[in-house]
Formats: structure tokens, C-alpha cells, sequence
């Protein structure tokens, strides 16, 4: 009798950790997921801003022809892009271009001073800061998970749970990791 | 110090405060049944009601109450277009719900953070703070009230009054009832130590209460370094608020914790301070920013 208490004891003890690992582990998956598809969504919205600023850069910059190209040419790829590793990639090509376009605008007074040109530049900032904060808040989630599936004892419900380690956010290139300088202002 | 290392000392210093608080809640029950023999325990239940009440409903209307205090104006993206932005930064890398974003009109720089929980939210921000802080500055803050969202805490200084004031109620009626109630009592001494209890326990409940507002400013610190990895956005913006001097028109002690800079106090640093000193807060940001960027 008092073994049989006692197993039933262990039993019920075991599902409940059991289903508190499932739970754990699954609930640090969909936070990677959901990581992911933040910086998605902000590369999509940096890439809406793209045709809007090129035109206006354009209305004042026009010989800036290569640096202008460059920026659409990197846009284009990006939406090509799967899988973390190519989106990284593309990613960071796109932000330098947009570094050397906000560079050659320095040249231009007048598009600087133009309204258009001052929100598309606050946009841009914002869109850039948020990229690198769904970065990082993506890659320490990832870092959670990955953690937690080498980690006892929820290691043991690895399989159960159907998770697997995700990849890193890495930003391929140190000297793209500065993000455009359009200032603070 | 790394903000990790910070974080964790200030919620390790809070569950501290608010264990000693719950010693305290004990010994005013012990007083009380010195004094008056444990028949009269049934001061208790009612206390806690009384203290729940008082507390509970401003807790669980936070968000809507400290608007309407304020006479703060809700923004959106096509009102304030850059202090919208910042906020949706910063709640990216905090992994939490858009909040409710205000502006309060009062040339004193400050901001607050307030709501039951991170889907109530609200981040105000006076006009004085958005003329005086740049886009930087401006971020430091926002990680700062976001950070309170994070940690909950509404919730814990919810708590903590909850706690502060049940002590008070038992305490008051205690004596109060020390003053009409003729008993013999055995033990002169448990007698003397049971009011003098009573008598000090609320200010001592009331400088607990302080104290663990000021971890959780700490906290929320070093959770906006964790939220930014950029301390000196926030050492600058907390440098120009230690150089102004104004004060906010709503000297109101009711929301006066929630404040970024305490809007209440002197120079004179005093145990019932909400906040740690602004000097020190500088000085923990500025030895992160030595330390050096963390590598996560």
C-alpha cells in the first residue's frame, strides 16, 4: 500500500516537471519565432521606406547615380533572401549602402533641410534601431533556448517537445555593423 | 558592474525587503495579542481588507487614474511621430506590448510608467522632458519606464504599500485600543516591547516601503542598459535632470514614485526617499559603460 502511495507519489511528481519542460521548451521556441518575424518585419518596413527616399535623394542628388543603385540593388536582394544566415547577409549590405547614401546627402543642404527628406530620415533611425533590438532581443532568445535544450533537465524533453537549437542573428561583416549615421536629432 | 550582476542584487535586495516587511506584519499581530490577549486577533482579517482595499483598486485602475491626475494627452504615431518611434524601439528590444504613450503639458522635466500589467500600460512624458532630452536621451529614459513595465512594477510597490499599510492599520487600532482597554497583564515586559512595536513598527514599515522604491529604480536602471546596451543615453539624460531644477506641478505623493526623478524631495538624502540619489545613479551607469559592452 504504502508503495503503491509512493509511486503514484513519483508518477504524478514526474508529469508534473514533464509538462512544465514541454511547456518551457516550446514557449522559448515560439519566442525565437516570434523574434523572427520582428526583424522581418522591420527589414519589410525598411525596404517600403527605400523607394520613397531614393526618390527624394534623387530630386536633389541626381548625379549620385551609383550610390542610389546600390541601395535598390540591395533591397532587391534582401526580399530574395531565406533562411537567417542570407537575411544577416543581406541585411547588413543593405545598411552599409544606406550608410553611404546618408553620407553623400550630407553634400546636399538643400535635401537636407527638406521636410521630406528630415521624416524619411527619422523613420530610417527608427527602423535601424528597431532591426538592431529585434536583433538582439532574437538572439537572446535563441540563446534561452539553445541553452535550455543542452541544459538538465529540460534536455530530457528535447524530443518531446520537437524543439531544436535555432541559429544566431550575426551580423556577417564588423565594419557594417554601424548602423547609418543619420544623427540624433 | 555589469547590468546583470546590478539586476540581480536589486531583485535579490527586494525579496529581502519585502521578507522583513512580512516579519514586521508578524510582529504587530505578536504585540497585538501581548497587549490584548489573541482573542482580539480578529483585528487582523479586517486590516487586510481595509489595506486591500485602499490599495488594490488605484493598483488595478493605475493606468487610467495617473492619466487622469496628470491631465495627461495620449499620442500616436502622426502626433509626436519621434517620441512614438523611440517608445516602439525600445518595447522591441523589451520583447513587450506597444504601450500607451501620453504626454503631460508641465515644463519640469520627468516621466513616468504605470499599469497593472505590460497590456496596461502607460509611458507619460512631460513637455519640459521632450524639450530638454535629445533622441538619446530620450531612448535612456524610455528603456528606464519600459523597464519598470518589465519588472512589474506597479505590482511590487503595490505590494509593498499593501504590506506598509496593514502594519499601520494594526498598529493605529493597537494603540488606540492600549488606551481604553484595562488589562492585567502578567508579563510588564512583553507589555512595554508589544508598544513599543506598535508605535515605531509604521514609520519603520513606511522607510521599507522607500527603500524597496529605490531597488526597484536600481533595477530598472540596469534593465534599461540590458533593454538599450547603451548606459550613457541614460547616465546623460539622468545628468541633465540632476542639473534642472524645476519640479513637477503634480506634488502629489501618490504618484510621486513613479516618477523617473522623484518630483518631492531636497537635496538632503533621508530614509523616505522614493529614489536613490541621482549622483549615484550616474555613477552605476557611468562604471558600465567602463566595463564595456556585455558580449550577449
Amino acid at each position: 500500500m504504502v508503495v503503491l502511495v509512493i509511486v503514484i507519489v513519483l508518477v504524478a511528481l514526474l508529469a508534473v516537471i514533464a509538462l512544465w519542460q514541454f511547456n518551457k521548451l516550446r514557449t522559448l521556441n515560439v519566442n525565437v519565432d516570434e523574434g523572427f518575424a520582428q526583424i522581418e518585419v522591420q527589414l519589410t518596413r525598411r525596404s517600403e521606406l527605400i523607394p520613397n527616399l531614393v526618390e527624394t535623394v534623387k530630386g536633389y542628388a541626381k548625379h549620385e547615380k551609383s550610390v542610389l543603385e546600390a541601395v535598390t540593388n540591395a533591397r532587391a536582394n534582401i526580399e530574395q533572401a531565406d533562411g537567417v544566415g542570407a537575411t544577416a547577409l543581406a541585411d547588413a549590405t543593405l545598411t552599409g549602402a544606406l550608410n553611404n547614401l546618408m553620407v553623400v546627402a550630407e553634400n546636399y543642404p538643400d535635401l537636407k533641410a527638406s521636410t521630406n527628406f528630415l521624416q524619411l530620415q527619422e523613420e530610417l533611425t527608427t527602423t535601424e534601431n528597431k532591426i538592431a533590438f529585434a536583433r538582439q532581443y532574437y538572439n537572446e532568445s535563441v540563446r534561452a533556448l539553445n541553452t535550455a535544450i543542452v541544459t538538465f533537465p529540460s534536455m530530457l524533453f528535447v524530443g518531446m517537445a520537437g524543439v531544436s537549437k535555432q541559429e544566431f542573428y550575426e551580423v556577417p561583416d564588423v565594419s557594417q555593423r554601424v548602423a547609418p549615421d543619420v544623427g540624433f536629432n | 558592474m555589469s547590468f546583470r550582476a546590478a539586476q540581480s542584487k536589486n531583485k535579490r535586495k527586494t525579496f529581502i525587503l519585502l521578507f522583513v516587511m512580512f516579519l514586521f506584519v508578524v510582529a504587530v499581530i505578536w504585540a497585538v495579542g501581548q497587549l490584548f490577549g489573541y482573542g482580539s486577533v480578529w483585528l487582523v482579517p479586517i486590516a487586510v481588507v481595509i489595506a486591500l482595499i485602499g490599495v488594490w483598486g488605484s493598483y488595478w485602475n493605475s493606468d487610467k487614474l495617473v492619466l487622469k491626475m496628470t491631465r495627461a494627452q495620449i499620442i500616436d504615431h502622426d502626433t509626436a511621430p519621434q517620441l512614438f518611434n523611440v517608445v516602439d524601439e525600445v518595447r522591441i528590444a523589451a520583447g513587450l506590448p506597444m504601450p500607451t504613450v501620453a504626454i503631460v503639458d508641465d515644463p519640469a522635466p520627468n516621466a513616468f510608467a504605470t499599469g497593472r500589467d505590460p497590456d496596461h500600460a502607460v509611458i507619460a512624458f512631460t513637455t519640459g522632458i521632450l524639450n530638454a532630452m535629445d533622441r538619446e536621451q530620450l531612448q535612456g529614459v524610455t528603456a528606464h519606464e519600459m523597464a519598470h513595465v518589465g519588472n512589474r512594477d506597479t505590482l511590487v510597490m503595490a505590494v509593498a504599500a499593501t504590506t506598509a499599510g496593514l502594519i499601520a492599520i494594526i498598529a493605529d487600532v493597537g494603540v488606540r485600543m492600549a488606551f481604553f482597554t484595562r488589562r492585567d497583564n502578567s508579563n510588564p515586559i512583553a507589555t512595554v516591547i508589544g508598544l513599543v512595536i506598535l508605535l515605531l513598527a509604521p514609520i519603520a514599515a513606511v522607510m521599507m516601503r522607500s527603500a524597496v522604491s529605490r531597488k526597484r529604480e536600481s533595477l530598472a536602471d540596469a534593465t534599461a542598459v540590458q533593454f538599450t546596451r547603451n548606459p550613457a543615453g541614460l547616465r546623460r539624460a539622468l545628468e541633465t535632470l540632476a542639473a534642472d531644477s524645476t519640479v513637477v506641478h503634480e506634488r502629489s505623493t501618490a504618484v510621486s514614485h513613479v516618477w523617473i526623478e522623484s518630483p518631492l524631495e531636497g537635496k538632503s538624502r533621508s530614509l523616505f526617499d522614493t529614489h536613490p540619489p541621482i549622483s549615484e545613479r550616474i555613477a552605476i551607469l557611468r562604471a558600465m559603460e567602463q566595463s564595456g559592452p556585455p558580449t550577449t
